[in-house]
């Protein structure tokens, strides 16, 4: 791809210095409500989101459709105004602000590619309406085309490009214009699966390329822990949980980032002490937590972290162990899946199991006695 | 793995027909122009008896010469007529009516157009409820409304009246030209708001976005993206607007005077009061020129953007 770059700022709307350190987006409080249907009450989007986002990461809002991960980037856009709260963009409110005033620019999630024009004059849009002399105008476009290889494609209309190409013209549009912070909503929502893997890590390496901060919308849990610093995730207005990936997947907060991210074993337990918890079984797991002694808590474990074992083997003690049987295989390719019910305990513990599909990995049959064992660390206690 | 590429047919048999045989197609296409043409039938007898046959009339009339008594003679085919269409008077009315219909035509323009969008960005339950208003005036005639129109701005009207009240002087509104182009837009808006309305509510208003977005204001946004994709909606009204103005009867007739006659008085004039029916339906051959042209135009630049 050369040496292309978007470092030089010089001839952006938005010269502001902000102090280092300054967050590149800054959400305090914001509250989103739509009024509600004829006569009902108003809808929450968006409930008592604080969040800041640092200059120069990949940062992605994750949730199913309708927790307003949209309504917050809408928010950012200024495509929407917070019901109350303040957003801040390297230190500046723009809460009221409309969107040709704000120093982001966004790719939408159809693309939104003006369809009466060339690719060209699509991504030369932004700055000839901040009235960027031609030649500048030029000169930077056939860099970001350059950047975004559509070069040779210029003069298209976006009709006659197929979806990925339209995806780097929208991408393209918005790089233009040097932006502080690049939203991306949902933007590889409409590529098929090859094309959008492929995509997620050329966004990623495009993102580091031309080091903007990217604030990336999407439902889909693997392209955000693919591409992503740090993750969101949010249900129904309220972000859950925020962090690396490793640590929302590892370490998940509550039932539903557990649930939503990835597979995983809930199992019900009470609490012994400070670094214990019995499960239905009688077993004693080593489980860090902070509960008052006798709660019931959900531990939930990961089905890749446990490990088979025959019953009869030597026991390693650094590992925590659950006697059961195997009720059901299935050969997955990559991996085999179990699923595993405790020999005892009311009702029973039910675990789900994958093995990496490895030489030297013993296969189990249905019906089989088994030990199932992990590392203590790979389990963790919910907060509901 | 080289003998299974080997084709069938080299065990001797012949292979069985192909469903696919080129005749079977051009039969069964045959059989399905057939039906077409069968349903099309009733409507094809209907635009031939009633539309391509008087067509057919007033173009030979168009050829055929006046005699003294004011007859039609055919037989002594002349062009006459048609050199008498560069006829002073006859240029005049024709820039008047050219003139009122294109005024018209703005107007609805720049009045239908922000109802329009108006129209278009509103819940399903709004638009269907302003949609029945715009076409409610389609239930009564459009003379009877014409000349509610010719009560109201009459010298007893309500408009002189009040102006009186005021004490201000009284104008003349009936029998000129304003009367006219109020009731042609009166008459035509509809026309105008009803194809702008399609076109407008087919915009995705996320390209507004995305404008606003690249840093266009409300009215850049406008001028780049909302206009440019609802073209297709603007020359579809303006024509459907500009061709029943331009050939206008009933209005100028009813709320117009004697120095605001337009083409389609004209050419009723010639045919009853005149009896000169060759220089009427040259008048009207010349008329279906312009439209035809309008119409050529129209479907040249809307079919590209369409």
């Amino acid at each position: 791809m050369g040496e292309v770059s978007l470092g030089d700022t010089a001839g952006t709307a938005h010269p502001t210095v902000a102090p280092a350190g300054t967050p590149a987006v800054s959400i305090d409080g914001v509250t989103k409500r739509f009024p509600g249907p004829k006569g009902g009450e108003a809808v929450t989007a968006v409930d008592r989101l604080s969040l800041d986002i640092v200059d120069g990461e990949f940062f992605s809002l994750l949730g199913p459709s309708g927790c307003g991960k949209t309504t917050t980037l809408r928010m950012i856009g200024g495509f929407e105004y917070p019901t109350s709260g303040s957003i801040r963009i390297f230190g500046d409110e723009v809460g009221l602000l409309p969107p040709n005033r704000r120093p982001v620019n966004t790719v939408f999630q159809s693309y939104a590619l003006f369809p009466h024009m060339t690719v060209e004059r699509n991504i030369a849009f932004g700055l000839q309406m901040q009235d960027v002399a031609d030649d500048e105008v030029r000169r930077r476009v056939a860099e970001v085309i350059e950047l975004v290889q559509l070069g040779g494609r210029e003069t298209r209309k976006p009709r006659q490009l197929s979806g990925g190409q339209q995806q780097r013209v929208a991408l393209a549009r918005a790089l233009v214009n040097h932006p502080k912070v690049l939203l991306l909503d949902e933007p590889l929502g409409a590529l098929d699966l090859k094309l959008r893997q492929a995509m997620q890590l050329e966004l990623k390496q495009l993102q580091e390329r031309v080091g903007i901060t990217f604030i990336y919308v999407t439902h889909d849990q693997e392209e955000a822990l693919t591409m992503s610093d740090r993750i969101a995730v949010m249900d129904e207005g309220v972000m859950l949980q925020v962090g690396a990936p490793e640590e929302i997947y590892d370490r998940p907060r509550t039932r539903f980032v557990a649930d939503f991210i990835g597979d995983t074993n809930l199992m019900t337990a009470t609490v012994v002490d400070g670094r214990s918890v019995e499960i239905s079984d009688g077993t004693v797991l080593r489980v860090a937590n902070d509960r008052d002694v006798g709660t019931d808590v959900t531990v939930a474990v990961r089905p890749e972290k446990l490990g088979l074992r025959r019953p009869d083997g030597e026991r390693d003690t650094s590992l925590d162990a659950v006697q059961g049987r195997v009720d059901r295989v299935t050969f997955l390719g990559n991996a085999i899946a179990y699923e595993v019910t405790a020999l005892a305990g009311d009702p029973p513990v039910r675990l789900r199991v994958r093995q990496g599909n490895a030489p030297g990995v013993e296969h189990f049959a249905a019906g089989e006695e088994v030990r199932v064992r992990w590392v203590p660390p790979s389990a963790t206690v919910l907060e509901d | 793995m080289a003998t299974t590429l080997q084709p069938a047919s080299r065990d001797g048999e012949r292979p069985p027909p192909a469903p696919d045989e080129p005749g079977l197609e051009v039969d069964a296409e045959r059989a399905e122009s057939r039906r077409g043409l069968l349903i099309g039938l009733p409507s094809l007898v209907y635009l031939i008896v009633f539309f391509a046959v008087p067509l057919a009339i007033v173009f030979v009339y168009s050829f055929g010469a006046r005699s003294r008594t004011g007859r039609t003679v055919l037989g002594e085919w002349t062009l006459d007529s048609y050199a008498r269409l560069a006829n002073p008077l006859v240029l005049e009315i024709t820039a008047r009516s050219l003139g009122y219909a294109l005024l018209t035509t703005l107007i609805c323009l720049v009045v239908g157009y922000p109802f329009a969008y108006y129209l278009a960005t509103r819940s399903a339950r709004v638009r269907g409820a302003l949609l029945v208003l715009v076409m409610i005036p389609f239930w009564s005639n459009l003379l009877v409304r014409t000349y509610a129109w010719r009560v109201l701005l009459g010298s007893d009207g309500p408009f002189v009246r009040a102006l009186e009240a005021m004490g201000l002087p009284t104008v003349q509104l009936l029998f000129t030209p304003f009367a006219i182009v109020l009731g042609l837009v009166y008459g035509f808006l509809p026309f105008m708001i009803l194809p702008l309305y399609a076109a407008i509510e087919r915009l995705d208003f996320s390209l507004v976005e995305a404008a606003r977005d690249l840093y266009a204001d409300g009215w850049q946004a406008f001028r780049k993206v909302t206009w440019p994709l609802s073209r297709p909606g603007v020359v579809a009204g303006s024509i459907l607007v500009f061709i029943p103005s331009f050939g206008a009867y009933v209005t100028p007739e009813i709320l117009g005077g004697s120095r605001t006659t337009m083409l389609g008085s004209y050419v009723v004039s010639q045919f009853l009061s005149a009896r000169d029916q060759p220089f009427g339906a040259a008048l009207s051959m010349a008329i279906l020129a312009v439209m035809l042209i309008t119409a050529i135009v129209y479907f040249r630049s809307g079919g590209r953007n369409l």
